[in-house]
Protein backbone atom coordinates (compact mmCIF):
# COMPACT_ATOMS: atom_id res chain seq x y z
CA UNK A 1 0.00 0.00 0.00
CA UNK A 2 1.35 3.40 -0.97
CA UNK A 3 2.97 5.57 1.71
CA UNK A 4 1.28 8.54 0.06
CA UNK A 5 -1.86 7.81 2.08
CA UNK A 6 -0.02 8.54 5.34
CA UNK A 7 1.31 11.93 4.29
CA UNK A 8 -0.35 15.02 5.70
CA UNK A 9 -2.30 17.40 3.48
CA UNK A 10 0.48 19.95 3.98
CA UNK A 11 3.13 17.46 2.79
CA UNK A 12 1.01 16.30 -0.14
CA UNK A 13 0.38 19.91 -1.16
CA UNK A 14 4.09 20.68 -1.03
CA UNK A 15 4.99 17.58 -3.07
CA UNK A 16 2.32 18.39 -5.66
CA UNK A 17 3.54 21.99 -5.92
CA UNK A 18 7.14 20.89 -6.42
CA UNK A 19 6.02 18.19 -8.88
CA UNK A 20 7.50 15.40 -6.75
CA UNK A 21 4.16 13.66 -7.05
CA UNK A 22 1.22 14.01 -9.39
CA UNK A 23 -2.29 14.80 -8.06
CA UNK A 24 -3.50 11.79 -10.10
CA UNK A 25 -1.02 9.51 -8.34
CA UNK A 26 -2.17 10.84 -4.95
CA UNK A 27 -5.87 10.40 -5.77
CA UNK A 28 -5.22 6.85 -7.11
CA UNK A 29 -3.35 5.86 -3.95
CA UNK A 30 -6.31 6.89 -1.81
CA UNK A 31 -8.90 5.32 -4.14
CA UNK A 32 -6.93 2.04 -4.10
CA UNK A 33 -6.91 2.06 -0.31
CA UNK A 34 -10.64 2.80 -0.19
CA UNK A 35 -11.23 -0.13 -2.55
CA UNK A 36 -9.13 -2.40 -0.35
CA UNK A 37 -10.50 -1.45 3.07
CA UNK A 38 -13.82 0.28 2.90
CA UNK A 39 -16.03 -2.79 2.59
CA UNK A 40 -14.91 -3.52 6.13
CA UNK A 41 -14.65 0.01 7.54
CA UNK A 42 -17.75 1.51 5.89
CA UNK A 43 -16.34 5.03 6.02
CA UNK A 44 -17.84 6.02 2.65
CA UNK A 45 -21.46 6.21 1.54
CA UNK A 46 -20.46 7.20 -2.00
CA UNK A 47 -17.02 6.86 -3.62
CA UNK A 48 -16.46 9.25 -6.54
CA UNK A 49 -13.53 7.55 -8.25
CA UNK A 50 -14.21 8.87 -11.73
CA UNK A 51 -14.84 12.50 -10.79
CA UNK A 52 -11.92 12.43 -8.34
CA UNK A 53 -9.52 11.31 -11.06
CA UNK A 54 -10.96 13.87 -13.44
CA UNK A 55 -10.45 16.65 -10.85
CA UNK A 56 -6.93 15.37 -10.15
CA UNK A 57 -6.11 15.43 -13.88
CA UNK A 58 -7.42 19.01 -14.08
CA UNK A 59 -5.25 19.96 -11.08
CA UNK A 60 -2.27 18.39 -12.81
CA UNK A 61 -2.97 20.25 -16.06
CA UNK A 62 -3.19 23.55 -14.15
CA UNK A 63 0.08 22.77 -12.43
CA UNK A 64 1.78 22.05 -15.74
CA UNK A 65 0.42 25.35 -17.06
CA UNK A 66 2.00 27.12 -14.09
CA UNK A 67 -1.30 27.72 -12.30
CA UNK A 68 -1.29 26.68 -8.66
CA UNK A 69 -4.15 27.65 -6.40
CA UNK A 70 -2.43 27.25 -3.02
CA UNK A 71 -1.32 24.67 -0.45
CA UNK A 72 -4.26 22.33 -1.10
CA UNK A 73 -3.83 22.21 -4.88
CA UNK A 74 -4.34 18.61 -6.00
CA UNK A 75 -4.81 17.33 -2.43
CA UNK A 76 -7.68 14.87 -1.87
CA UNK A 77 -10.31 15.12 0.83
CA UNK A 78 -13.84 13.86 1.53
CA UNK A 79 -16.84 15.60 3.12
CA UNK A 80 -19.37 14.10 5.50
CA UNK A 81 -22.44 13.24 3.45
CA UNK A 82 -24.47 16.22 4.60
CA UNK A 83 -22.56 18.76 2.51
CA UNK A 84 -24.29 19.52 -0.78
CA UNK A 85 -22.13 18.44 -3.69
CA UNK A 86 -23.19 19.41 -7.18
CA UNK A 87 -24.03 16.31 -9.20
CA UNK A 88 -23.11 13.91 -6.37
CA UNK A 89 -25.87 12.51 -4.17
CA UNK A 90 -26.06 13.97 -0.67
CA UNK A 91 -27.93 11.56 1.57
CA UNK A 92 -27.46 12.94 5.08
CA UNK A 93 -26.98 9.26 5.88
CA UNK A 94 -30.69 8.77 5.29
CA UNK A 95 -33.01 6.66 3.20
CA UNK A 96 -35.19 9.74 2.72
CA UNK A 97 -32.48 11.58 0.75
CA UNK A 98 -30.90 8.47 -0.78
CA UNK A 99 -31.42 9.76 -4.32
CA UNK A 100 -31.06 13.49 -3.63
CA UNK A 101 -28.57 15.10 -6.01
CA UNK A 102 -27.91 18.81 -5.32
CA UNK A 103 -27.56 21.27 -8.16
CA UNK A 104 -25.07 23.38 -6.23
CA UNK A 105 -22.10 22.84 -3.91
CA UNK A 106 -22.23 23.92 -0.28
CA UNK A 107 -20.21 27.12 0.15
CA UNK A 108 -17.37 25.33 1.94
CA UNK A 109 -17.18 22.57 -0.69
CA UNK A 110 -17.01 25.22 -3.37
CA UNK A 111 -14.25 27.06 -1.47
CA UNK A 112 -12.17 23.89 -1.14
CA UNK A 113 -12.63 23.16 -4.86
CA UNK A 114 -11.48 26.69 -5.65
CA UNK A 115 -8.44 25.95 -3.47
CA UNK A 116 -7.69 23.00 -5.77
CA UNK A 117 -8.69 20.17 -3.41
CA UNK A 118 -10.09 16.95 -4.90
CA UNK A 119 -13.26 15.25 -3.54
CA UNK A 120 -12.81 11.46 -3.16
CA UNK A 121 -16.37 10.72 -2.08
CA UNK A 122 -18.98 11.29 0.60
CA UNK A 123 -18.57 9.98 4.12
CA UNK A 124 -20.77 7.96 6.43
CA UNK A 125 -22.51 9.52 9.41
CA UNK A 126 -25.21 8.99 12.00
CA UNK A 127 -28.49 9.48 10.14
CA UNK A 128 -29.16 13.23 9.76
CA UNK A 129 -26.28 13.83 12.24
CA UNK A 130 -28.59 13.02 15.14
CA UNK A 131 -26.47 10.72 17.30
CA UNK A 132 -22.97 10.66 18.86
CA UNK A 133 -22.30 6.99 18.18
CA UNK A 134 -22.00 7.37 14.41
CA UNK A 135 -24.39 4.51 13.63
CA UNK A 136 -26.23 4.10 10.37
CA UNK A 137 -28.95 1.54 9.68
CA UNK A 138 -29.12 2.35 5.96
CA UNK A 139 -25.47 2.33 4.87
CA UNK A 140 -23.92 0.23 7.65
CA UNK A 141 -22.11 1.26 10.83
CA UNK A 142 -18.68 2.78 10.32
CA UNK A 143 -16.10 0.72 12.15
CA UNK A 144 -13.40 2.16 14.38
CA UNK A 145 -10.07 1.13 12.79
CA UNK A 146 -8.24 0.90 16.12
CA UNK A 147 -9.60 -2.52 17.02
CA UNK A 148 -8.94 -5.31 14.54
CA UNK A 149 -11.13 -7.84 16.35
CA UNK A 150 -14.08 -6.21 18.13
CA UNK A 151 -16.41 -3.84 16.26
CA UNK A 152 -16.01 -0.57 18.15
CA UNK A 153 -17.93 2.56 17.29
CA UNK A 154 -16.15 5.41 15.56
CA UNK A 155 -18.12 8.10 17.37
CA UNK A 156 -20.38 10.51 15.62
CA UNK A 157 -22.08 11.87 14.09
CA UNK A 158 -19.14 12.36 11.66
CA UNK A 159 -18.15 8.69 11.97
CA UNK A 160 -17.04 8.20 8.38
CA UNK A 161 -14.81 11.27 8.63
CA UNK A 162 -13.13 9.89 11.76
CA UNK A 163 -12.56 6.47 10.21
CA UNK A 164 -11.46 7.68 6.77
CA UNK A 165 -8.85 10.07 8.15
CA UNK A 166 -7.59 7.65 10.83
CA UNK A 167 -7.29 4.73 8.41
CA UNK A 168 -5.57 6.64 5.61
CA UNK A 169 -8.54 6.59 3.23
CA UNK A 170 -8.57 10.40 3.06
CA UNK A 171 -6.06 12.85 4.53
CA UNK A 172 -8.75 15.36 5.54
CA UNK A 173 -12.46 15.85 5.86
CA UNK A 174 -15.16 18.29 6.83
CA UNK A 175 -17.39 17.16 9.66
CA UNK A 176 -20.20 18.98 11.40
CA UNK A 177 -20.57 19.42 15.14
CA UNK A 178 -23.87 20.02 16.97
CA UNK A 179 -23.06 18.32 20.28
CA UNK A 180 -19.54 17.12 19.56
CA UNK A 181 -19.85 15.43 16.18
CA UNK A 182 -16.40 16.55 15.00
CA UNK A 183 -14.59 16.19 18.34
CA UNK A 184 -16.13 12.86 19.43
CA UNK A 185 -15.00 10.85 16.36
CA UNK A 186 -11.69 12.73 16.43
CA UNK A 187 -11.21 11.57 20.02
CA UNK A 188 -12.35 7.98 19.43
CA UNK A 189 -10.42 7.58 16.16
CA UNK A 190 -7.20 9.34 17.23
CA UNK A 191 -7.27 12.29 14.84
CA UNK A 192 -7.49 16.09 15.09
CA UNK A 193 -10.84 17.84 14.68
CA UNK A 194 -11.71 21.52 15.05
CA UNK A 195 -15.11 22.99 15.79
CA UNK A 196 -14.65 26.68 14.94
CA UNK A 197 -16.50 29.55 16.60
CA UNK A 198 -20.16 29.75 15.64
CA UNK A 199 -20.23 32.16 12.70
CA UNK A 200 -16.65 31.58 11.56
CA UNK A 201 -17.57 29.09 8.81
CA UNK A 202 -20.59 29.11 6.51
CA UNK A 203 -23.30 26.49 6.97
CA UNK A 204 -24.92 27.29 3.62
CA UNK A 205 -25.64 24.08 1.73
CA UNK A 206 -25.09 21.90 4.80
CA UNK A 207 -28.09 19.83 5.99
CA UNK A 208 -29.05 21.24 9.38
CA UNK A 209 -29.65 19.35 12.59
CA UNK A 210 -30.01 22.37 14.89
CA UNK A 211 -29.44 25.76 13.27
CA UNK A 212 -28.17 27.50 16.40
CA UNK A 213 -25.91 24.64 17.52
CA UNK A 214 -24.47 23.37 14.21
CA UNK A 215 -20.82 24.12 13.44
CA UNK A 216 -18.83 23.18 10.35
CA UNK A 217 -15.15 22.32 10.67
CA UNK A 218 -12.09 20.37 9.55
CA UNK A 219 -10.93 16.90 10.56
CA UNK A 220 -7.41 15.76 9.69
CA UNK A 221 -4.39 14.10 11.25
CA UNK A 222 -2.62 17.29 12.34
CA UNK A 223 -3.39 20.79 13.59
CA UNK A 224 -1.52 22.15 10.56
CA UNK A 225 -3.86 20.38 8.15
CA UNK A 226 -6.88 21.67 10.08
CA UNK A 227 -5.38 25.16 9.78
CA UNK A 228 -5.01 24.77 6.00
CA UNK A 229 -8.61 23.62 5.58
CA UNK A 230 -9.97 26.30 7.92
CA UNK A 231 -8.04 28.97 6.03
CA UNK A 232 -9.75 27.87 2.82
CA UNK A 233 -13.32 27.68 4.16
CA UNK A 234 -13.61 30.41 6.84
CA UNK A 235 -15.10 33.84 6.32
CA UNK A 236 -18.27 35.75 5.56
CA UNK A 237 -20.80 34.18 3.23
CA UNK A 238 -23.85 36.11 2.03
CA UNK A 239 -25.68 32.77 1.83
CA UNK A 240 -25.31 32.28 5.60
CA UNK A 241 -26.36 35.42 7.51
CA UNK A 242 -24.83 34.08 10.74
CA UNK A 243 -21.30 34.23 9.34
CA UNK A 244 -19.00 36.90 10.71
CA UNK A 245 -17.42 39.67 8.66
CA UNK A 246 -14.24 39.49 10.76
CA UNK A 247 -11.17 39.02 8.55
CA UNK A 248 -9.79 35.49 8.28
CA UNK A 249 -6.24 35.21 9.62
CA UNK A 250 -3.58 33.03 8.03
CA UNK A 251 -4.06 30.10 10.42
CA UNK A 252 -1.17 28.06 9.03
CA UNK A 253 1.23 30.99 9.36
CA UNK A 254 0.24 31.36 13.03
CA UNK A 255 1.55 27.85 13.80
CA UNK A 256 5.04 26.87 14.80
CA UNK A 257 5.36 29.10 17.83
CA UNK A 258 6.04 28.14 21.41
CA UNK A 259 3.53 27.92 24.25
CA UNK A 260 5.84 29.68 26.69
CA UNK A 261 3.82 32.08 28.82
CA UNK A 262 0.50 30.89 27.41
CA UNK A 263 -2.16 30.65 30.14
CA UNK A 264 -3.93 27.29 30.11
CA UNK A 265 -6.88 26.48 32.38
CA UNK A 266 -7.28 22.77 33.14
CA UNK A 267 -11.03 22.14 33.28
CA UNK A 268 -11.54 20.14 36.47
CA UNK A 269 -15.13 19.78 37.73
CA UNK A 270 -17.57 18.42 35.12
CA UNK A 271 -14.69 17.74 32.69
CA UNK A 272 -11.41 16.07 33.66
CA UNK A 273 -12.82 14.82 36.96
CA UNK A 274 -15.66 12.89 35.32
CA UNK A 275 -13.42 11.02 32.87
CA UNK A 276 -12.33 7.42 33.37
CA UNK A 277 -8.99 7.08 35.22
CA UNK A 278 -7.06 6.36 32.00
CA UNK A 279 -8.48 9.41 30.21
CA UNK A 280 -8.02 11.63 33.24
CA UNK A 281 -4.38 10.56 33.63
CA UNK A 282 -3.61 11.16 29.93
CA UNK A 283 -5.11 14.67 30.01
CA UNK A 284 -3.23 15.54 33.19
CA UNK A 285 0.02 14.35 31.59
CA UNK A 286 -0.77 16.54 28.54
CA UNK A 287 -1.29 19.54 30.83
CA UNK A 288 2.06 18.85 32.49
CA UNK A 289 3.72 18.51 29.08
CA UNK A 290 2.48 21.98 28.12
CA UNK A 291 3.60 23.28 31.51
CA UNK A 292 7.09 21.85 30.97
CA UNK A 293 7.12 23.68 27.64
CA UNK A 294 6.50 26.98 29.44
CA UNK A 295 2.71 27.29 29.58
CA UNK A 296 1.23 28.58 32.82
CA UNK A 297 -1.37 26.00 33.87
CA UNK A 298 -4.02 26.51 36.54
CA UNK A 299 -7.31 24.79 37.31
CA UNK A 300 -10.81 25.99 36.36
CA UNK A 301 -14.22 24.88 37.58
CA UNK A 302 -17.22 25.82 35.46
CA UNK A 303 -20.22 25.58 37.75
CA UNK A 304 -23.06 26.23 35.29
CA UNK A 305 -22.21 23.19 33.15
CA UNK A 306 -24.68 21.15 35.23
CA UNK A 307 -27.56 22.76 33.34
CA UNK A 308 -26.20 22.17 29.84
CA UNK A 309 -27.62 18.69 29.25
CA UNK A 310 -31.23 19.77 29.83
CA UNK A 311 -31.00 23.12 28.08
CA UNK A 312 -29.11 21.96 25.01
CA UNK A 313 -31.43 18.95 24.65
CA UNK A 314 -34.40 21.34 24.58
CA UNK A 315 -32.78 23.47 21.88
CA UNK A 316 -31.53 20.65 19.65
CA UNK A 317 -34.73 18.60 19.99
CA UNK A 318 -36.95 21.60 19.14
CA UNK A 319 -34.88 22.78 16.18
CA UNK A 320 -34.45 19.24 14.83
CA UNK A 321 -38.15 18.40 14.90
CA UNK A 322 -38.94 21.76 13.31
CA UNK A 323 -36.66 20.92 10.36
CA UNK A 324 -37.91 17.33 10.08
CA UNK A 325 -41.62 17.98 10.76
CA UNK A 326 -42.70 17.43 7.15
CA UNK A 327 -40.94 14.08 6.77
CA UNK A 328 -41.98 13.04 10.30
CA UNK A 329 -45.59 13.43 9.16
CA UNK A 330 -45.22 11.54 5.90
CA UNK A 331 -42.12 9.30 6.09
CA UNK A 332 -41.53 8.56 9.77
CA UNK A 333 -41.01 4.86 8.96
CA UNK A 334 -38.00 5.73 6.81
CA UNK A 335 -35.92 7.04 9.73
CA UNK A 336 -33.70 4.66 11.68
CA UNK A 337 -35.37 3.90 15.05
CA UNK A 338 -33.14 5.90 17.42
CA UNK A 339 -33.34 9.04 15.27
CA UNK A 340 -37.10 8.72 14.82
CA UNK A 341 -37.49 8.43 18.60
CA UNK A 342 -35.35 11.51 19.31
CA UNK A 343 -37.27 13.53 16.74
CA UNK A 344 -40.61 12.50 18.23
CA UNK A 345 -39.52 13.48 21.73
CA UNK A 346 -38.66 16.96 20.41
CA UNK A 347 -42.30 17.56 19.58
CA UNK A 348 -43.07 17.81 23.31
CA UNK A 349 -40.69 20.65 24.19
CA UNK A 350 -42.64 23.87 24.70
CA UNK A 351 -41.78 27.36 23.56
CA UNK A 352 -41.25 28.36 27.19
CA UNK A 353 -38.75 25.50 27.63
CA UNK A 354 -36.91 26.64 24.52
CA UNK A 355 -36.60 30.23 25.70
CA UNK A 356 -35.52 29.16 29.19
CA UNK A 357 -32.84 27.02 27.55
CA UNK A 358 -31.64 30.09 25.66
CA UNK A 359 -31.38 31.95 28.98
CA UNK A 360 -29.23 29.12 30.35
CA UNK A 361 -27.14 29.42 27.23
CA UNK A 362 -26.41 33.07 28.02
CA UNK A 363 -25.37 32.05 31.53
CA UNK A 364 -23.02 29.30 30.32
CA UNK A 365 -21.51 31.44 27.59
CA UNK A 366 -20.80 34.19 30.09
CA UNK A 367 -19.09 31.74 32.43
CA UNK A 368 -16.86 30.34 29.65
CA UNK A 369 -16.06 33.92 28.53
CA UNK A 370 -15.07 34.80 32.11
CA UNK A 371 -12.81 31.76 32.41
CA UNK A 372 -11.13 32.77 29.15
CA UNK A 373 -10.76 36.40 30.18
CA UNK A 374 -7.91 35.31 32.47
CA UNK A 375 -6.56 32.55 30.25
CA UNK A 376 -5.72 31.97 26.59
CA UNK A 377 -7.24 28.49 26.35
CA UNK A 378 -8.97 25.86 28.44
CA UNK A 379 -7.93 22.19 28.41
CA UNK A 380 -9.89 19.05 29.21
CA UNK A 381 -10.75 15.65 27.77
CA UNK A 382 -12.75 15.56 24.53
CA UNK A 383 -14.60 12.44 25.59
CA UNK A 384 -14.57 10.88 29.07
CA UNK A 385 -14.25 7.37 27.60
CA UNK A 386 -12.43 5.68 24.73
CA UNK A 387 -14.30 3.94 21.89
CA UNK A 388 -16.97 1.54 23.21
CA UNK A 389 -17.78 -1.78 21.56
CA UNK A 390 -20.82 -1.59 19.26
CA UNK A 391 -23.93 -2.21 21.36
CA UNK A 392 -22.28 -1.35 24.69
CA UNK A 393 -24.84 0.70 26.59
CA UNK A 394 -23.28 1.58 29.93
CA UNK A 395 -20.13 3.37 31.02
CA UNK A 396 -18.66 4.14 34.42
CA UNK A 397 -17.43 7.70 34.73
CA UNK A 398 -15.57 9.50 37.48
CA UNK A 399 -18.86 10.55 39.06
CA UNK A 400 -20.81 7.34 38.58
CA UNK A 401 -22.63 5.29 35.96
CA UNK A 402 -23.81 6.78 32.69
CA UNK A 403 -25.33 5.56 29.47
CA UNK A 404 -22.79 5.57 26.63
CA UNK A 405 -24.63 8.17 24.55
CA UNK A 406 -24.72 10.73 27.37
CA UNK A 407 -21.10 10.01 28.22
CA UNK A 408 -19.95 10.62 24.63
CA UNK A 409 -21.47 14.11 24.36
CA UNK A 410 -21.01 15.22 27.93
CA UNK A 411 -17.74 17.15 27.53
CA UNK A 412 -18.21 18.47 24.00
CA UNK A 413 -21.84 19.68 24.10
CA UNK A 414 -21.20 22.57 26.52
CA UNK A 415 -18.95 24.17 23.91
CA UNK A 416 -21.57 23.93 21.16
CA UNK A 417 -23.88 25.57 23.62
CA UNK A 418 -21.45 28.42 24.26
CA UNK A 419 -20.24 28.65 20.64
CA UNK A 420 -16.51 28.90 21.49
CA UNK A 421 -13.91 27.26 19.22
CA UNK A 422 -12.63 23.86 20.38
CA UNK A 423 -10.23 21.33 18.96
CA UNK A 424 -9.83 17.65 19.83
CA UNK A 425 -6.54 15.83 19.33
CA UNK A 426 -4.99 12.55 20.47
CA UNK A 427 -3.08 12.61 23.79
CA UNK A 428 -2.58 8.95 24.67
CA UNK A 429 -3.87 5.41 24.39
CA UNK A 430 -5.70 3.15 26.83
CA UNK A 431 -4.25 -0.15 28.08
CA UNK A 432 -6.09 -1.83 25.20
CA UNK A 433 -4.55 0.51 22.66
CA UNK A 434 -7.51 2.81 21.98
CA UNK A 435 -6.94 6.54 21.39
CA UNK A 436 -7.63 9.13 24.10
CA UNK A 437 -8.49 12.66 23.03
CA UNK A 438 -7.96 16.02 24.69
CA UNK A 439 -9.88 19.18 23.92
CA UNK A 440 -8.60 22.76 23.75
CA UNK A 441 -11.21 25.54 24.01
CA UNK A 442 -10.40 29.09 22.94
CA UNK A 443 -11.82 32.59 22.89
CA UNK A 444 -14.43 33.42 20.25
CA UNK A 445 -12.82 33.73 16.80
CA UNK A 446 -9.39 32.84 18.20
CA UNK A 447 -9.02 29.54 16.36
CA UNK A 448 -5.42 30.57 15.65
CA UNK A 449 -4.43 30.19 19.32
CA UNK A 450 -6.35 26.92 19.69
CA UNK A 451 -4.55 25.47 16.67
CA UNK A 452 -1.22 26.90 17.82
CA UNK A 453 -1.51 25.04 21.14
CA UNK A 454 -2.45 21.74 19.44
CA UNK A 455 0.35 22.21 16.90
CA UNK A 456 2.86 22.87 19.68
CA UNK A 457 1.61 19.79 21.54
CA UNK A 458 1.96 17.71 18.36
CA UNK A 459 5.55 18.87 17.99
CA UNK A 460 6.22 17.79 21.59
CA UNK A 461 4.52 14.38 21.32
CA UNK A 462 3.88 11.68 18.72
CA UNK A 463 0.33 10.52 19.55
CA UNK A 464 -0.99 11.99 16.30
CA UNK A 465 1.47 9.92 14.24
CA UNK A 466 0.28 6.52 15.50
CA UNK A 467 -1.56 4.31 13.06
CA UNK A 468 -4.58 2.14 13.82
CA UNK A 469 -4.75 -1.67 13.82
CA UNK A 470 -6.33 -2.04 10.39
CA UNK A 471 -3.53 0.02 8.84
CA UNK B 1 -46.51 26.50 40.57
CA UNK B 2 -49.10 23.91 39.58
CA UNK B 3 -48.65 20.34 40.73
CA UNK B 4 -46.96 18.27 38.03
CA UNK B 5 -49.53 16.59 35.79
CA UNK B 6 -49.39 12.97 34.83
CA UNK B 7 -48.15 12.53 31.28
CA UNK B 8 -50.23 9.73 29.84
CA UNK B 9 -50.34 8.43 26.30
CA UNK B 10 -53.60 10.36 25.92
CA UNK B 11 -51.85 13.58 26.92
CA UNK B 12 -49.10 12.89 24.40
CA UNK B 13 -51.68 12.04 21.77
CA UNK B 14 -53.38 15.44 22.20
CA UNK B 15 -50.09 17.34 22.16
CA UNK B 16 -48.84 15.42 19.11
CA UNK B 17 -52.05 16.24 17.24
CA UNK B 18 -51.65 19.91 18.15
CA UNK B 19 -48.25 19.71 16.47
CA UNK B 20 -49.80 18.09 13.41
CA UNK B 21 -48.42 14.60 14.11
CA UNK B 22 -50.63 11.52 13.88
CA UNK B 23 -48.72 8.93 15.91
CA UNK B 24 -50.22 5.72 17.25
CA UNK B 25 -50.64 4.96 20.95
CA UNK B 26 -47.97 2.29 20.65
CA UNK B 27 -45.53 4.76 19.10
CA UNK B 28 -46.24 7.28 21.83
CA UNK B 29 -45.97 4.68 24.60
CA UNK B 30 -42.51 3.81 23.28
CA UNK B 31 -41.26 7.40 23.62
CA UNK B 32 -43.14 8.23 26.84
CA UNK B 33 -40.16 7.39 29.14
CA UNK B 34 -37.90 9.62 27.03
CA UNK B 35 -40.40 12.49 27.10
CA UNK B 36 -40.75 12.14 30.88
CA UNK B 37 -36.97 12.15 31.35
CA UNK B 38 -36.58 15.30 29.24
CA UNK B 39 -39.45 17.13 30.93
CA UNK B 40 -38.05 16.24 34.36
CA UNK B 41 -34.66 17.62 33.34
CA UNK B 42 -36.28 20.79 32.02
CA UNK B 43 -38.29 21.18 35.21
CA UNK B 44 -35.04 21.33 37.16
CA UNK B 45 -34.07 24.41 35.14
CA UNK B 46 -36.93 26.22 36.89
CA UNK B 47 -34.72 26.49 39.97
CA UNK B 48 -31.91 28.28 38.09
CA UNK B 49 -32.05 32.04 38.75
CA UNK B 50 -32.52 33.35 35.23
CA UNK B 51 -34.95 36.25 35.64
CA UNK B 52 -32.31 38.89 34.97
CA UNK B 53 -30.84 37.06 32.00
CA UNK B 54 -32.04 37.76 28.52
CA UNK B 55 -32.26 34.68 26.31
CA UNK B 56 -29.46 34.56 23.84
CA UNK B 57 -29.27 33.33 20.32
CA UNK B 58 -26.04 31.95 19.02
CA UNK B 59 -25.20 34.86 16.80
CA UNK B 60 -22.11 36.89 17.60
CA UNK B 61 -22.47 39.42 14.82
CA UNK B 62 -18.95 40.68 14.38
Amino acid sequence: MSDLVWLSMAELGRMVATKEVSPVEVARAHLDRIAALDARLRAFITVCAESALEAARAAEADLMAGKITGPLHGVPWAPKDLYSTKGIRTTGGSKILAESVPSKDATVVSRLSQAGAVVLGKLNMHEFAYGPEGLNAHYGDARNPWDGSAHRIAGGSSSGSGVAVAAGLAPGSLGSDTGGSIRIPASLCGITGLKPTYGRVSRAGVLPLSWSMDHVGPMARTARDCALILGAIAGYDPDDPTTSVLPVPDYAAALGGEVKGLRVGLLRAHFTDVATPEVRAAVEVAARRLEQAGAVVDEVNLTQIDHVAAASSAIVASEAVAYHAGWMRTRAQDYQPDVRERLRIGAFVSGAHYVRAQQVRALVRREVDEALAKRDVLLGPATPIAAPVLGERDATLGDGPSDVRSALIRLTRPINFSGHPACAAPCGVTASGLPIGLQIVGRPFDEATVLRVIDAYQRLTDWHTRRPAVA
Amino acid sequence: MLAPMEITVETLQRLARLGGFAWTDAELEAIRPGVLRLLEMLERLESVPLDAIEPTTQYRML
